[in-house]
């Protein structure tokens, strides 16, 4: 565990400094920097001196999909337990050193990554780092703290079930559509392996991935960027790394051939459909098309797929959610409808195969495009609106893109789709062979 | 291997021995670093148009992102006595449609620039706030301009708006938090014109043209409205197109009425309402005062102790000591010509006895014994750093504007504030909690019945109410 790193002062490898400012002179960027310390530990700094506030967020690249079978809900598990105290800070500190300053913090799992993040006043940025490392560093995991977390999730478990009577049939679509079971299982694990989960089991899944160099830590707001890059040292830099993490993504089970399931569901308050497409990304640039794809059919009220269900002259369904949905390498597109009855259940499914018909044979106006990308600018715009927005896009997008410095391209790949790329991945993805469906009936 | 496995072991536990000797600073919390100043964009205000139409500008700058936000000096307070809800309904009407463009367009017309639009109807004020891209200031000007100067007031508008509020408090209704909130403010506000603000969903049959056509022609003038425009544009251009778009918007005859004083309950007082099928119930806890009467840091100061955050009395006790809440929380709001103070809790109902009760001694305490300068020192903590926290996302900068405009407290707000925090003294927030809860609160429960009859019996008296707020019958211990 502590190896030659210790004692290591100073920054390890310095890259690029990309900076997005300089990099692409619109008014979407804004400058960054980056570097990895000498135990892998990925650093990224914005500064923004607007306001005396300051963003920290750690992120590690784990999640559901990092859970072996009958081992579910660890991620979602290890969540909680990261605020049960570490060696030198007390269960519960955590939150109320933050609280007691003025601060806000909080905390999410994916299916691949998992993230905790804090805004604080600017001169509060020590603190932080402190706690931060600390529970990256010692983890306190007992036995009470494994018992009263797995207590406080069954019952988060029970009251999601009651709050959405639909859960277990998106659990159910979920296996049909990504198939195997790193990507299909339900993040917050099954009760039963909940239950099953044993000390060790924490402490090896903390061990493995709670690392520095599984980990990502992000720093945006008003800080001086030399004093903190002296306290980054100071408190992540003996920290071991650990074992060497390189993932092996699963080939993707891509079968074109329509799967139909019904299921009844005595929760059900009303029939409803789960519908999805597999998205394999057969052309690298089909991702930025689907993303206008998207905000044509299902962003906003006035998308063709909100009018079309939920218009105020034809309101046909009672619910209707769904879009592009990313579990680390895998894209789906999905929909889920609600319907007063089996009459109307079946007009909300011809509509949806309707409307994808209809951007399938008609390019959409300039007019609807230009529309589509502009509330995708705003929505852009709203996940860099703070420093702690900032914060966590930057984690994110570490995960998600091969090099960070790539980001602006990002944008501007989205801006640049057309008419014809949008038809194009109609066509591509949205065939009724590669539609699975989960029809979910009353009992 | 297992000679070279223990050797291994004792390795690693001397070098973890040693690492600990190494990272003694580990062990203790960092001090923080000075304070850094509080720099926060000034409001510039440029004289009236022609038409008496205040344009305000707010330099903002990171984001190429707008906010548009036109303040009504005419809220819920000024509906008509006989219709309460019209001010809402009003603004509703004025966003939903205008002579010239449909509800769609309109729906199409917004999400076309990246934007969104947002209607608050206030005691005091009515707030339309338009977000969009700030490519397209002209394109939001001009909406707002048909708004406001050629309004949809068709019967079929109408009709349409009052269907969708409807179904929008049908349910409201089922919520008791509001519920509860609703009753508080009938009665703390009773015989006064903030009474208004709790109107039910009946209220919206009463809805009619004649009122509504009224309420717009009396309130949506320019010379009783502010603009106030956040992002990068300096204040003669942004002066220069709102009157592009709104020069020809008539001003008219405006009359303040004076509010009538507020009058605080003499007797305390607990309440309840029945919500059929919900499963948690709701406390709220309230007083009045008179908005001159409180400083407003020093009764900040008191909510942040008592129920400003999850460390706050209220939340420690209700919920994380004796486990009876989700939450228990306080706040102060000052308004025009009054001020509210309300605690607001939703607890499990078969705590509803002990968690009435323990609210009830929280606010007496803080009344009767001065709080520990440790406390109110913390409190000052949270308050001052907090501030730019929670004004950092753009929607809660230009609430915060509107907020400091519509009341007019002055375009220096932002650089006091801090100073103010800082000034509260012990004495102050003494002074403050006593002008508070020395006078007897008024207790709402809101909560399913059918759960909760047996717990209602614990206490001494109770009045019900039904959902439009009419006294139904009071429950009395000593007869039962």
């Amino acid at each position: 565990m502590f190896d030659k790193k210790i004692g290591v002062t100073g920054l390890v490898i310095v890259l690029a400094a990309g900076s997005l400012l300089s990099q692409a002179p619109n008014k979407y960027a804004f400058p960054f920097s980056q570097y990895k310390l000498k135990n892998g530990l990925q650093v990224i700094l914005s500064e923004d001196d607007s306001l005396p506030v300051v963003s920290i967020a750690v992120a590690y690249r784990v999640g559901s999909l990092h859970e072996l079978p009958g081992k579910s809900g660890l991620a979602y598990l290890m969540e909680n337990m990261m605020f049960s105290g570490s060696a030198d800070v007390l269960p519960h500190q955590h939150f109320n050193n933050i609280n007691r300053v003025g601060g806000k913090l909080n905390a999410s799992t994916s299916e691949d990554m998992s993230i905790f993040y804090q805004t604080v006043p600017s001169n509060q940025l020590a603190l932080v780092l402190w706690m931060e490392s600390d529970r990256m560093r010692f983890l306190e995991i007992t036995e009470d703290s494994l018992a009263e977390t797995r207590k406080d999730l069954l019952d988060v478990m029970r009251q999601r079930r009651n709050d959405d009577p639909y859960l277990e049939n998106q659990f159910s679509f979920d296996q049909l559509l990504y198939m195997d079971f790193p990507y299909s299982h339900p993040l917050l694990g099954s009760e039963d392996d909940l239950r099953a989960l044993t000390l060790d089991d924490v402490k090896n899944f903390y061990a493995a991935y709670y690392v520095p160099n599984n980990a990502v830590l992000c720093i945006t707001g008003n800080f001086n960027k030399m004093k903190t890059g002296e306290l980054i040292a100071r408190y992540f830099e003996t920290i071991p790394g650990g074992k060497d993490l390189s993932v092996v993504p699963l080939a993707f089970q891509y079968t074109k051939k329509q799967v139909i399931k019904t299921e009844e569901d005595s929760l059900a308050l009303a029939p409803a459909f789960y519908m999805g497409f597999r998205l394999p990304l057969f052309a690298p640039n089909d991702i930025y098309s689907l993303t206008i794809f998207d905000y044509i059919l299902m962003r906003g009220r006035s998308s063709r797929m909100m009018r079309r269900l939920l218009g105020p002259d034809n309101k046909i369904a009672r619910r209707l959610g769904g879009g592009i949905e990313k579990r680390r390498d895998r894209f789906a597109y999905k929909f889920f409808v609600v319907a007063n009855n089996l009459y109307w259940i079946n007009q909300c499914q011809n509509a949806v195969f309707s409307e994808l018909d209809k951007l399938k044979t008609a390019f959409p106006s300039d007019a609807e495009l230009n529309k589509a990308k502009n509330m995708f600018r705003r929505d852009y715009l709203d996940r860099i609106a703070t420093t702690l927005d900032k914060a966590i896009f930057l984690c994110e997008e570490y995960f998600s893109l091969r090099n960070l410095d790539d980001l602006p391209l990002e944008l501007e790949k989205t801006m640049k789709v057309t008419n014809t790329d949008v038809v194009t991945v109609a066509h591509r993805y949205f065939t009724t062979d590669n539609s699975v469906i989960l029809n979910v009936r009353t009992k | 291997m297992k000679k070279s496995g223990i050797l291994l072991g004792f390795v690693l536990w001397a070098v973890a021995l040693n690492l600990a000797g190494q990272e003694r600073f580990r062990k203790a919390q960092p001090p923080p670093e000075p304070r850094q100043e509080l720099k926060l964009p000034s409001i510039e205000t440029s004289p009236p148009l022609t038409n008496g139409l205040r344009v305000s500008v707010v330099f903002r700058d990171d984001l190429p992102m707008m906010t548009l936000q036109l303040i009504i000096q005419g809220g819920e307070s000024s509906s008509p006595d006989r219709s309460p809800g019209t001010a809402s309904f009003a603004a509703h009407v004025v966003t939903r449609s205008t002579q010239t463009r449909s509800a769609s367009d309109i729906e199409e017309f917004i999400e076309s620039i990246g934007g969104s639009l947002s209607v608050s109807t206030l005691e005091d004020f009515t707030l339309l706030t338009f977000r969009f891209l700030d490519d397209y200031l002209d394109q939001a000007l001009e909406l707002l301009g048909q708004m406001i100067l050629k309004p949809d007031f068709a019967e079929k508008a109408i009709k349409s708006v009052k269907s969708i509020l409807s179904l929008d408090y049908l349910e409201r209704e089922k919520d008791p938090e509001f519920v509860a909130y609703r009753h508080l403010i009938r009665l703390l506000f009773k015989n006064h014109p903030f009474e208004k603000m709790g109107f039910s969903r009946d209220a919206v049959k009463n809805w009619n043209q004649k009122d509504l056509l009224e309420f717009f022609d009396r309130y949506y003038r320019p010379n009783n409205a502010h603009l106030i425009l956040t992002g990068n544009i300096p204040i003669r251009m942004a002066t220069r197109k709102v009157s592009q778009f709104l020069n020809t918007w008539q001003p008219g005859e405006l009359n303040p009425k004076p509010f009538p004083p507020i009058s605080p309950p003499q007797k305390e007082k607990i309440c309840f309402i029945d919500v059929p099928l919900a499963k948690d119930c709701a406390i709220y806890l309230g007083t009045v005062f008179a908005s001159t009467d409180l400083d407003p840091s020093s009764l900040s100061v008191v909510s942040q102790v008592l129920g400003g955050t999850e460390n706050s009395r209220l939340f420690m006790n209700l919920r994380e000591s004796k486990g009876y809440a989700y939450f228990a929380f306080s706040e102060a709001a000052f308004y025009k010509s009054a001020g509210l103070f309300c605690v607001r809790a939703k607890v499990a109902p078969e705590f509803i006895y002990p968690s009435v009760q323990e609210v009830l001694k929280e606010i007496r305490k803080i009344a009767k014994e001065p709080i520990a300068a440790s406390e109110i020192d913390q409190a000052k903590s949270y308050l001052i750093g907090n501030f730019p926290i929670a004004i950092e996302r753009l929607s809660a900068f230009s609430e915060k504007i509107s907020e400091i405009m519509a009341y007019d407290r002055g375009n220096d707000y932002w650089s006091k504030y801090y100073e103010q925090i800082l000034l509260v003294s012990p004495e102050k927030v003494f002074k403050a909690a006593q002008k508070c809860f020395l006078q007897p609160p008024l207790v709402v429960i809101a909560g399913d019945k059918s759960l909760l009859a047996a717990r209602l019996n614990e206490f001494e008296s109770i009045d019900v109410y039904d959902s439009k707020g009419i006294l139904q019958y009071t429950t009395n211990k000593e007869k039962q």
